[in-house]
């Protein structure tokens, strides 16, 4: 069967795909489907001359299962939320037929776009169709409000997979995660669609107040905890995600269990993800020493509830954890997560014009990853200095 | 004195050990001198196909430096002289007449090895063919005789995948060995540094006389020369240092004993690919067709050295000149249904994205297929997990691939080689050869200066 398979992909590369042939500039789309069907069967040239079974097809792909319970709690959610608003009578099937609904399309024209780009770079510029493109363009769907315009999903993912990737070289190559690239754009070209009450129910004219709006509105001197009690948030809800926010991102259960998935499997570094929380809970616990009568609502609310807020546990997991844009070396890593999470928390308290740090504090220490492996590395070439002088 | 242990690295536990059994080639019917096997050697053929030779007559000089040169390891006629691409000379091949005819040279009494004059050991060195065994750091190349290294390394100790043990490659040796270690003591004013696996048999590995001792443990590359190195005498910009193979100053402390070439090798037969796995005990250079018997070489790679480190000689190739290892696995090139996808129980991982990683390590069959396709680094935090090496092997590569001769020496390539990345080229997902770019970059260096 594997052999028959070989045999025809071979056939039909010799006769279109090769060199001299007339489809021979599309080869990395032909070679992009050939090795998703079949391994690339090519061997070692020279030593190592063996090889791990593992290849980045694979690791990405296991990136995209680990989000698989954020994109089916996505799907539920959104469709929950609409029925909420709606006051239709709750039910399961209804919900995820809803949220197919919604989510699909947003899904479907990231993917084609996003995928048309990288098929185009790949083929002008000769290099192969990268997989990174499938974490790139579900990680972006799900960071949109489930009411987004389908154009405005189209051009923010051409903004991110070119502006964001491709001019740097491609994958392995970007500065910035392209996916938090693709919805800073979107952010900032449109906020009318991005951020706001009105958003995050996928229904004309209605509109609530995410937990995070609700606090950065909250008067001053009051319980921070009571406010979300008073709007309807208890800690349950907001955990389990059954509240309005962003497609993927309000669930942190499921961000959990993509997280146990990536660590497990040893994909994502547990370093940065650790770095991150206790950067918002160290951030969290020196803000409640600020709390008073006078001082912002936001003063004196417990650092657990930053967790499990807004797009924290999605962003430190899935976005933060991109090794390209992140730091490359172990203390680095921890360095860098713990800032992102120390920024989350100022943003959100200290800056009023954006109710949510995360995409920010990300992009922020993406730009500042290189510094902070720089003084890594120096202080590794200073140590092997002193050891040969003192030897 | 020293114990190292390391933490870093993987020993990947391949089928093909090599088992307790040793076989007699002593007389092989031909045998080569490959110059693929000496980096930094500038080949010129001293003889002429159809030539007679002796056992150490010079077969191969070098055009750089004087006096250095190949000998015949056995007596017998010139069969052939292979070339490859731009005329390089790949080897030249002698049909033994199994006589054993040899040149003479000066033998020497074990009590006087010691005390013989630098001058004079290198000139008795170069002559019998045995210089070559001595390599530098940096580069690995052929050390220069005119050099002051600032200590020499001894290579006893072999983390390499189905590496050979000592016991067997020195069995019955001792005395050679000693002598060889006394031989060594004599050409630097440093310290000569023994570096074997703790618990290593024989027990002169750890105890030589006028050396110092150190012991090694933990896995794969803590037995490699740059790991040793960097352990014991680490070297700076400027610094030199000298290693040589075990094997090779058993075969030193020989020729100064018997006055004669030291033909006698013994390698390792390893690999799933072999009919037979074992030791041989014969001669250097040989043919591994000889060596091995009723083995199948269609589809099957022979490598000289390890699957890591080693060299692609085909099933008509000989044993290279350092190496105590012969490796023959299966080639890959099998194309699998979806295989980004497959749970395999069976594949064999670093990674923990295969259900393998989550059952009892069992011996590993690795062929030679590269499971992938080559991309850009996307997972720069698999390399340093693999490196015994204080360096920052991601950083390194990137310097080099950039053409950054400057920050490549300042992050320390001159300390390594390219085995000391090969196991971080196995675990890659990107497929990068990162031992591959690191020598490249050291090429460069030597080039310019």
């Amino acid at each position: 069967m594997n052999k028959l398979l070989a045999e025809q992909s071979k056939k039909i590369e010799e006769k279109f795909f090769a060199k001299g042939k007339p489809l021979e500039k599309l080869y990395p789309l032909f070679d992009a489907m050939d090795t998703f069907l079949l391994t690339p069967g090519k061997t070692t040239k020279s030593a190592p001359h063996v090889r791990d079974s593992v290849d980045i097809k694979r690791v990405m792909i296991f990136v995209v299962i680990a989000l698989i319970p954020c994109i089916l709690m996505g799907i539920y959610n959104v469709g929950h939320q609409v029925q909420a608003a709606k006051a239709m009578e709750p039910s399961l099937l209804g919900a995820v037929g809803i949220g197919l609904w919604k989510v699909l399309p947003i899904i479907i024209v990231t993917y084609a776009v996003g995928g048309l780009w990288e098929v185009l770079f790949a083929v002008v510029r000769k290099h192969e169709v990268n997989e990174g493109f499938l974490v790139t363009g579900i990680l972006f769907a799900l960071t949109l409000p489930p009411s987004i315009p389908l154009w405005i999903v189209a051009v923010s993912i051409s903004f991110g997979v070119v502006i964001g990737k491709e001019i740097f070289g491609g994958t392995g190559y970007n500065v910035l995660n392209p996916a938090l690239t693709a919805r800073a754009f979107a952010f900032f070209a449109y906020p009318a669609q991005m951020s706001g009450d009105a958003v995050w129910a996928a229904v004309d004219g209605f509109s609530q107040a995410t937990p995070l709006a609700v606090l950065s509105q909250a008067d001053r001197g009051s319980s921070a905890v009571d406010a979300l009690a008073a709007a309807g948030y208890t800690f349950q809800d907001v955990a389990m995600g059954f509240i309005p926010g962003s497609i993927g991102e309000t669930s942190t259960v499921a961000c959990l269990l993509g997280l146990a998935f990536l660590l497990v499997t040893r994909v994502a570094s547990w370093r940065i993800v650790a770095g991150c929380w206790i950067g918002v809970v160290a951030m969290g616990l020196v803000l409640n020493m600020f709390k008073g009568p006078e001082a912002l609502a936001y003063m004196n609310l417990p650092p657990h509830w930053h967790l499990i807020m807004g797009g924290f546990a999605f962003g430190s997991i899935f976005m933060a954890t991109d090794p390209v844009s992140s730091s490359a070396t172990n203390t680095g890593r921890w360095i860098y997560g713990v800032l992102i999470g120390m920024l989350v928390v100022l943003i959100r308290v200290v800056n009023p014009a954006y109710p949510e740090g995360v995409m920010l504090a990300i992009l922020f220490m993406n730009v500042f990853a290189p510094l902070i492996d720089h003084f890594v590395v120096e202080a590794n070439v200073k140590r092997r200095l002193a050891r040969v002088q003192q030897a | 004195m020293g114990s190292y242990t390391f933490t870093k690295g993987k020993d990947i536990k391949l089928k093909g050990a090599a088992g307790d059994e040793v076989s007699d080639v002593l007389s092989p019917r031909i045998v080569a001198i490959q110059p693929p096997d000496f980096r930094g050697l500038k080949p010129r053929l001293a003889v002429a196909e159809g030539d007679s030779v002796k056992m150490g007559t010079p077969v191969i000089t070098d055009k750089e430096i004087d006096g250095l040169c190949l000998v015949s390891p056995v007596s017998g006629k010139v069969k052939a002289i292979n070339r490859g691409l731009k005329r390089a000379l790949l080897s030249v091949v002698i049909e033994n007449d199994g006589k054993n005819t040899a040149e003479s040279f000066p033998s020497h009494a074990p009590d006087k090895l010691a005390k013989l004059k630098k001058a004079e050991t290198i000139q008795a060195l170069l002559k019998a063919g045995l210089w070559p065994a001595f390599r530098q750091r940096p580069f690995s190349k052929i050390a220069s005789p005119k050099d002051e290294p600032k200590s020499i390394f001894v290579h006893a100790v072999n983390t390499e995948p189905l590496a050979a043990d000592m016991a067997k490659i020195l069995d019955g040796k001792e005395k050679f060995f000693q002598a060889g270690l006394d031989v060594l003591t004599g050409l630097t004013a440093g310290k000569v540094h023994v570096c074997a696996k703790s618990g290593a048999k024989p027990e002169i590995l750890t105890n030589a006389k006028g050396v110092e001792c150190h012991t090694f443990s933990g896995p794969h590359p803590a037995g490699n020369v740059s790991t040793l190195i960097q352990a014991v005498d680490p070297i700076n910009k400027g610094d030199i240092v000298w290693y040589v193979e075990a094997q090779e100053v058993a075969r030193i402390g020989r020729f100064f004993l018997e006055g004669t070439y030291p033909q006698q090798v013994v390698v390792a037969l390893t690999g799933e690919g072999c009919a037979k796995t074992g030791y041989a005990r014969t001669v250097q250079g040989a043919a591994i067709k000889e060596l091995l018997p009723g083995t199948q070489f269609e589809g099957k790679r022979c490598i000289t050295g390890s699957v890591l480190a080693g060299r692609e000689i085909g099933a008509d190739g000989f044993i290279g000149f350092y190496d105590t290892q012969i490796s023959v696995v299966p080639e890959g090139g099998h194309r699998e249904l979806l295989g980004w996808l497959m749970p395999g129980a069976k594949k064999y991982t670093l990674s923990h994205t295969y259900l393998s990683a989550f059952l009892p390590e069992q011996e590993a069959s690795l062929d030679t297929d590269e499971n992938g396709g080559h991309r850009a680094i996307v997972l720069n935090d698999t390399y340093d997990k693999y490196t015994t090496l204080d360096i920052v092997t991601y950083f390194l590569l990137k310097a080099v691939i950039a053409g950054d001769i400057d920050e490549a020496e300042r992050l320390g390539i001159l300390e390594c080689d390219a085995e000391d990345f090969a196991l971080c080229s196995f675990a890659c997902p990107s497929k990068v050869n990162v031992g591959a770019i690191i020598r490249r970059g050291l090429d460069v260096i030597e080039k310019e200066g």
